[in-house]
């Protein structure tokens, strides 16, 4: 009886309790929205009035210099961000490894070079979102049985020989003494893919743009696929412009959202969403 | 003014508060000591390196060195552990930097802390060590704007008798000495002209003042850098040309054998030579120079060699040649190279990743995974199985 009148009398307080809460959050959220950043002003974000973007043209298909103009997966990526940030875009086209040097020394606003993230670079340097990754992926037909980390011991699986590739490899028999494969080594990594096609091998490791690449010339081969490493790709910019981070990473987030980063990718070599769409 | 009686503390009441008191202090220690075990426990163990029983290399090929990166090792197990790899891969030679900066860091005082710790250790795996003299402790070069490399004439004979005090040191574990790296690059001549009778004047100091210290030393020149600078050039000199002019300046008598770094670059090993030819065996080259100068009788040093495998160096080359490449390169100076004493690989292992071409040279990730190209070395070392370094042909549709 007690009990019953004290949680008939508590039912209000609760209720009160969680009024006041909810009121509160409200209140917090209010606030917080108020203080939401405005879009940064794009002129001061680029004071030169255009995007100055440092490219290593000499890897395709990311980057590459026909003689006549600079081609290539970065390039196209390049040009869609800085209209949508509504700026004229000037290409920078250096060395791989005078890269750094022209983002730090203010030559170039940004470089979009196939570049890793390199967390030894933080302290200068500020990546946006990843654009790829190209890291290695495990490949079997869709005709097989679905192939894991695990159940690849007694498979036939094909690699490029001293590659990174066989490095993993290597390292998933060392963890697992049951984990032995029957090696299929080849001089290039599309030979790898080659084995797999031909029912040589019934698992290939390559690098997803190799992976990619090669779907592009058979487009009706079905695979399967699992990512075995990551290894992504990024646009890197000085930590202290953080007007033109914004405005860059917000650019390359709608690029995502609207699927125009796909459209990109399947120009040069093919998105993730079209290699899923072959599954 | 009001006056509060003060009572006597009954016995039980006394007892009371002197439990209290105690159990406060008691909370504070338990506290404190929680707080100091929580400390010691998240804090990792150092961890205890032991010797073990001293080892020895098998191998088949004497001939196979590395060049190792040790200097600036923190962690004592990972020179441990970087020294059994090497030894485990049936390479009977390292070649070490002991930087001068860091044994003298100040004139006369000597700080073999970390020298000892390499020695100690590449000794346990029976590995023999060749020194790699360099870097000019701050107090020997001018004042400044000067690099590490920068040597002045004046600090000449102070480098000599560093040179002589380290071989004196470890008499009894090092017996080779290369005097100086690539001096015909101006970036490792402190970044001023390159100076081959410099050089030399460098050299027949160290020489004398090593040979004093240890009779039976072998002292290497040069550990010239493969290049086809020009006279004149800001960057440096062919090596080629360097030679020639240390001859000219009466370097013979100041060394007992040639160091040579030589990359094979995107070449196969096999590429014939040639004066404008950047290749592995640019080292005939030097060699008919070291002939036309009657040195002959001297040995050659591969220091430095290698093939990089980065995707985004222009020097570089896929992965599966440089594997084949580089087990080749062996075979190749083991068939046709009588005079060459060791092929030493650029390198081991970086302590940490650069995270750019150079982490390509390497054969051991930092974090110890160890590459292909490490088992490739290891099989033609100990006369394994050759499949390492074997292909299959390109797969065709029947």
């Amino acid at each position: 009886m007690a009990a019953a009148t004290t949680g008939k009398l508590m039912k209000p307080a609760r209720l009160l309790i969680a009024s006041v809460c909810l009121c509160g959050l409200a209140a917090l959220l209010a606030v917080l929205a108020s203080r939401v950043e405005p879009p940064p002003d794009k002129r001061a974000a680029f004071p030169r009035g255009e995007i100055a973007v440092g490219v290593d043209a000499s890897f395709p298909p990311f980057a590459v210099d026909d003689g006549q103009s600079l081609t290539g997966l970065d390039i196209e990526l390049a040009k869609a961000i800085a209209e949508r940030i509504d700026l004229p875009l000037r290409f920078i086209n250096i060395s791989y490894y005078g890269l750094y040097d022209a983002l730090i020394s203010g030559e170039a606003d940004l470089l979009i070079s196939a570049l890793r993230i390199d967390p030894s670079r933080m302290d200068d340097l500020r990546y946006t979102r990843h654009y790829f990754d190209n890291g290695l992926l495990v490949v079997s037909s869709v005709d097989a049985p679905k192939l894991n980390a695990e159940s690849l011991a007694g498979h036939r699986v094909a690699f490029e020989i001293g590659s990174q590739a066989e490095t993993e490899l290597r390292k998933l028999e060392a963890e697992s003494f049951e984990l032995k494969l029957e090696r299929f080594p080849y001089e290039l990594p599309r030979y790898a893919l080659d084995a797999l096609r031909l029912g040589i091998a019934d698992a290939a490791v390559v690098d997803a743009t190799t992976l990619r690449s090669y779907q592009r010339e058979y487009p009706s081969w079905r695979i399967e696929r699992f990512h075995l490493t990551h290894d992504y790709f990024a646009i890197a910019l000085s930590s202290s412009r953080r007007d033109a981070w914004r405005l860059v990473d917000d650019a390359l987030a709608t690029l995502i959202a609207s699927g125009q980063l796909a459209t990109i990718i399947d120009n040069w070599i093919l998105s993730e969403s079209a290699l899923g769409s072959l599954l | 003014m009001s006056h509060k009686s003060r009572e006597i503390p009954t016995r039980r009441q006394h007892l009371f508060a002197v439990a209290m008191r105690f159990r406060r202090r008691f909370s504070l220690t338990f506290a404190l000591a929680l707080i100091l075990s929580l400390v010691l426990i998240s804090r990792p163990p150092p961890r205890r390196i032991q010797l073990g029983e001293p080892q020895v290399v098998e191998t088949t090929k004497p001939q196979v060195c590395v060049h190792t990166l040790l200097e600036n090792e923190v962690d004592e197990w990972k020179i441990q552990r970087s020294l059994q790899l090497t030894r485990e891969m049936g390479a009977a030679t390292i070649v070490q930097f002991f930087p001068w900066a860091y044994f003298e860091p100040n004139p006369g005082q000597f700080n073999w802390e970390q020298t000892d710790l390499i020695v100690r250790h590449a000794r346990n795996q029976g590995l023999r060590i060749i020194a790699r003299l360099g870097l000019v402790p701050q107090w020997a070069r001018p004042d400044g704007q000067t690099t590490l490399n920068h040597l002045p004439e004046a600090a000449f004979d102070d480098f000599a008798i560093a040179a002589a005090r380290l071989a004196e040191q470890y008499a009894d574990s090092i017996q080779h000495f290369i005097v100086w790296n690539e001096p015909n690059l101006s970036f490792e001549w402190g970044y001023r002209p390159v100076d081959p009778a410099a050089y030399v004047r460098l050299l027949r100091a160290t020489y004398q003042s090593i040979k004093s210290a240890n009779p039976q030393a072998t002292v290497l020149a040069g550990a010239l850098a493969p290049t086809n600078e020009r006279r004149g050039s800001a960057a440096g000199l062919s090596d080629l040309e360097y030679l020639r002019d240390m001859y000219r300046f009466g370097a013979s008598a100041y060394f007992d054998a040639l160091a040579v770094h030589s990359y094979g670059l995107v070449y196969p090993p096999e590429s014939e030579p040639a004066p404008h030819q950047l290749n592995f065996r640019r080292l005939e080259l030097l060699r008919q120079i070291m002939i036309e100068n009657d040195d002959e009788h001297k040995a050659v040093y591969v220091t430095e060699t290698g093939w990089n495998d980065h995707p985004r160096w222009s020097y570089a080359v896929r992965p599966s040649r440089r594997l084949a490449y580089t087990v080749r390169a062996f075979e190749y100076a083991e068939a046709n190279w009588p005079w060459l004493n060791q092929l030493c690989i650029w390198a081991l292992r970086y302590p940490a990743a650069t995270l750019s071409y150079p982490d390509n040279f390497t054969l051991i990730s930092p974090e110890f995974e160890l590459k292909p190209i490490y088992f490739a070395i290891q099989n033609y070392a100990r006369d394994w199985d050759e499949s390492a370094t074997r292909w299959l042909p390109p797969p065709q549709a029947n």
